[in-house]
């Protein structure tokens, strides 16, 4: 009754896609050096992820009858679930050492792909497998609202798997690195979304994970913040690990990634390296316009 | 090297990623497995049951004395209402202590199940930031009340004393009676968290449920004074009703400790706690969809 069918599943908002394609990191990051392939990290194979949502429903563009309408329309308030079909039988294989950026419009099952990958939203059908540890950083970065910056940290270390000394012993390091000071004594709704963003990206590569997913917490630094991260990211990729980057900025996918997939109403458009991948997003894009 | 997928050579990836010793995301682990996934993750346990009671009187100037005001004006408004204008102190002796403890305890109990209830919901975010067992969060909810709750019993004991109650032996075993509440409450919010993620309407019927327990749980009167028969031995053996009976038992001389009562409140806990965690385990690859 609720499910999707995919000619209705537009919810794709066009003026929100903000592909900033000169601003960004600087030239000297132009080209990251080709890293080593190693062997498989993340197989993803024939991933679908249906979620429901509630507090809204989907309207049918023709609606016949008065009847069938006003029962459509009381539907609305009664009942208002929408079971959304995010991602629809993705397939691929990432591999040691790889950095794979993920484009796609506004609503094209990214960040669900991702979540799925990293474990935190249940897969519908299709198997999902990962050497190792998983972290997802996010844009909605808060992890509990009400707390300190400093109780995050210790409640993020911990959940991650660390032990109290561990985190205690890499606090300092997490708030430099975060660069946000004496705001780690304040509660997190007080902070501002870069330095949420800040904080959580902090959090997560304390403990340096095998495979790393962000989901634009790229997008939402200052420049010293990005080259800050920029540096991390080349860490984790030198210790053999995976890093997944979804973001809008083309810059961004083409300065990190040596390969990109390109993702729309949750298929798999296009798989490959970032060059070729975006020349063709690119190319999409404007004639869409 | 061949990177793209193609849809139909599922076994063909499956078997790479055994090949590789990948392990599968977000599948249920074992029963054993979980628990011992739980016990690791005990100091994040402690993290958030602390975290969660301490924020909760943070946002305002007195902040942390509220622990003990809120808990004594609640005790002021209970007994200028049930002992001064309803006067429900029927067959008993010492009314205040009677109240004070009735109270505390089923606030206690009640708030409990109550955020027990949405703590997966509520939490979302956490849920979906870092895979964790997600048993940590309802557990959580149980001892944090549990912890705001000791300061409340400072203020309760207290007032037993003044209202003339002498010290017994039987105090010491207040802390056996408040460990065996916590396992309940724990297994409690384990069922209902559970039961929320599956049908969340139901979220909005169990504060109906607690607060139909705070008339029949004897909190306020004595359920032998009111009601006898099988309706009042089942009244006086829920769950509730037994550890508002169980505290008073070790604090109060007119109410007797008996073995049954025991046997009940241990039982209930038992119950509660081997039924929360499997029925709770079973959907644990679960959590996080909605």
């Amino acid at each position: 009754m609720a499910a999707t069918d995919p000619q209705n599943f537009d919810e794709r908002d066009f003026d929100e896609v903000d592909h900033d394609l000169d601003e960004g990191l600087d030239e000297s990051g132009e080209h990251s050096a080709p890293h080593l392939i190693g062997t498989p990290s993340v197989v993803v194979d024939d991933v679908h992820v249906k979620y429901r949502v509630f507090g809204g429903r989907r309207q049918s563009t023709a609606e016949h009858g008065r009847f069938r309408a006003m029962f459509n329309r009381s539907r609305r308030h009664v009942g208002a679930v929408t079971e959304v079909h995010a991602v629809r039988g993705v397939s691929f294989t990432a591999h040691h050492g790889e950095s794979i950026g993920i484009v796609g419009l506004n609503g094209a099952g990214k960040s669900t792909l991702l979540r799925a990958v990293a474990g935190l939203m249940p897969v519908s059908s299709g198997d999902v497998y990962v050497a190792g540890t998983s972290a997802l950083l996010g844009v909605n970065a808060a992890l509990v609202r009400s707390l300190t910056g400093e109780r995050n940290i210790m409640i993020g270390g911990l959940a991650l798997g660390l032990t109290k000394a561990q985190v205690e012993e890499k606090f300092d390091e997490i708030v430099e690195f975060a660069g946000i000071k004496d705001f780690v004594h304040l509660p997190m709704k007080a902070y501002s979304s870069g330095m949420a963003a800040r904080l959580r990206f902090a959090i997560s590569t304390a403990a340096i994970p095998d495979v790393l997913m962000i989901d634009e917490a790229l997008a939402t630094g200052d420049a010293a913040f990005r080259a800050r991260s920029q540096e991390r990211i080349e860490q984790i990729r030198d210790r053999a690990g995976t890093v997944f980057l979804v973001s809008h900025s083309m810059r961004a996918i083409r300065n990190t990634c040596d390969r990109a997939i390109w993702m729309d109403q949750g298929q798999v458009i296009d798989d490959g390296p970032t060059d070729e991948v975006m020349d063709r997003y690119a190319h999409e894009l404007k004639q869409r316009r | 090297m061949a990177r793209q997928a193609s849809g139909d050579d599922v076994s063909e990836l499956a078997a790479l990623a055994r090949e590789h010793g990948l392990t599968k995301v977000g599948e249920r682990p074992g029963f054993g497995q979980y628990l011992r996934q739980l016990w690791s993750r005990r100091a994040f346990l402690w993290t958030m049951s602390h975290a969660r009671s301490y924020s909760r009187n943070q946002n305002n100037y007195l902040g942390q004395l509220w622990v003990i005001l809120s808990p004594l004006t609640l005790a002021a408004v209970y007994y200028l209402v049930f002992g001064v204008v309803l006067d429900t102190t029927r067959e008993l002796d010492n009314f205040p202590a009677f109240l004070i403890i009735g109270i505390f305890i089923f606030l206690s109990l009640s708030a409990a199940i109550n955020s027990g209830a949405t703590s997966i919901i509520n939490n979302i975010d956490l849920v979906r930031a870092i895979s964790f067992p997600r048993a940590v969060l309802p557990i959580s909810v149980a001892v944090s009340e549990m912890l705001t709750l000791l300061p409340a019993v400072g203020v309760m004991l207290a007032i037993v004393l003044i209202s003339g109650e002498p010290l017994t032996w039987r105090w010491l075993l207040l802390p056996v009676a408040l460990a065996v509440i916590l396992v309940f409450t724990a297994g409690g919010c384990l069922m209902v968290a559970r039961i929320v993620v599956a049908a969340r309407d139901l979220r909005n019927l169990i504060p109906v449920g607690t607060r139909l327990l705070r008339y029949v749980s004897g909190v306020f009167f004595s359920i032998q004074a009111y009601v006898s028969g099988t309706v009042g031995t089942i009244l006086e053996y829920q769950p509730f009703a037994v550890y508002l009976t169980l505290v008073r038992s070790c604090l109060m001389e007119e109410i007797p400790m008996t073995v049954p009562l025991w046997g009940a409140a241990v039982g209930w806990a038992v119950l509660f706690a081997v039924i929360g965690i499997l029925v709770f385990w079973s959907a644990e690859d679960e959590y996080g969809r909605d």
